[in-house]
């Protein structure tokens, strides 16, 4: 049954809410997924935030590579603003995206052994440079679990556009109408 | 697929621009070492990575890749931005050429998008100033 003409603000006004949190939820999880991951909580510090707002730090301790959902980009922070950033709110942020150069050491559990990192490291051997990827294969401990330049190449490579389209077309999907029969749209 | 030629057509430029400055300034592109990061001689470092392959597109080309590419100029640190924004500008201008360059029927057809910077930055160890410049790029291989 056609739906009538008057919903259809609301309607679309829920539609784009959604595609920007499913939007966001896919990019996230991207982002989780070939960024760094030594202990894990670099991965859970990913936000969408209003321009402004600060984010908040880790989400978990680690022990795993976090998993976002529509929980994390809640309904209500969804309403207010145009238009939204994803950032990361962990303090080493910059250097774990290699935009800026750090200081970077092996890390230890409380018995001294050096703890094994999270995701399989991309290399392991000896610091070539300041940044957090340069990193190359041979004798040494120095360890990289994502490839140099990693986030640049997520968001300029094309494949952040790819999961946009993807949140956005699941967004119009999951939304009122969506996905129904032709002839059963708004009269 | 040919990511070499593809590499090629960004490094070439980039190589021939500060190879042609007075001094020559090195260039290090990706898996080769660059000087001992406790020199302050002044080099620049190029990084080309690959995207997405192959991206189904609205032309019967398929042969297309996505990537980017980042750029960092290291000069002496404590010397004042001048000598590294003067470098950050040959790297933007050969950047740029690569717009101009007309598609042809072979070889690689290239388009490099917005070029997001320069930030600077130095840290309290590292010996140099670092400028650093990233842009988007989308190549084509025509044969």
């Amino acid at each position: 049954m056609a739906r009538d003409f008057k919903h259809l603000l609301n309607d679309l006004k829920e539609v784009v809410t959604n595609s920007a949190r499913y939007a966001a939820v896919e990019i996230m999880n991207s982002l989780a997924e070939q960024g760094p991951a030594y202990s894990g909580q670099f991965s859970s510090a990913w936000y969408a935030v209003e321009p402004g707002q600060t984010p908040g730090g880790p989400r978990s301790a680690g022990n795993n590579i976090y998993k976002y959902d529509l929980r994390n980009v809640p309904r209500t922070k969804f309403r207010t603003g145009t238009y939204y950033e994803i950032v990361n709110g962990a303090d080493y942020a910059p250097q774990a995206l290699d935009l800026e150069e750090g200081r970077f050491q092996t890390q230890y559990d409380d018995a001294g052994n050096i703890l094994e990192p999270l995701k399989t490291p991309v290399a392991v051997g000896t610091r070539t440079g300041a940044k957090r990827g340069q990193v190359s294969n041979g004798e040494g401990f120095a360890v990289s679990t994502a490839p140099l330049d990693w986030y640049v190449t997520y968001t300029n490579g094309g494949s952040m556009q790819r999961d946009l389209g993807n949140g956005v077309r699941i967004g119009f999907r999951q939304g009122p109408r969506g996905g129904t029969p032709s002839g059963t749209g708004f009269s | 697929m040919n990511y070499q030629a593809i590499r090629a057509a960004v490094e070439n430029p980039l190589l021939t621009a500060f190879g042609s400055l007075v001094p020559a300034v090195p260039v290090y592109f990706d898996n080769i070492t660059a000087v001992p990061p406790n020199t302050t001689t002044e080099y620049v470092r190029v990084n080309v990575t690959f995207g997405i392959t192959n991206e189904p597109t609205l032309t019967s080309s398929v042969d297309n890749a996505r990537g980017a590419i980042v750029i960092r100029v290291f000069t002496e640190k404590g010397k004042g931005p001048a000598r590294n924004q003067t470098l950050i500008t040959t790297a933007v201008n050969a950047l740029e050429t690569l717009n101009n360059t007309a598609k042809t029927t072979s070889g690689v057809f290239f388009r490099v998008g917005e070029i997001n910077g320069p930030t600077f930055s130095a840290t309290e160890d590292a010996p140099h100033f670092v400028g650093r410049v990233d842009t988007s790029y989308v190549a084509t291989v025509l044969t």
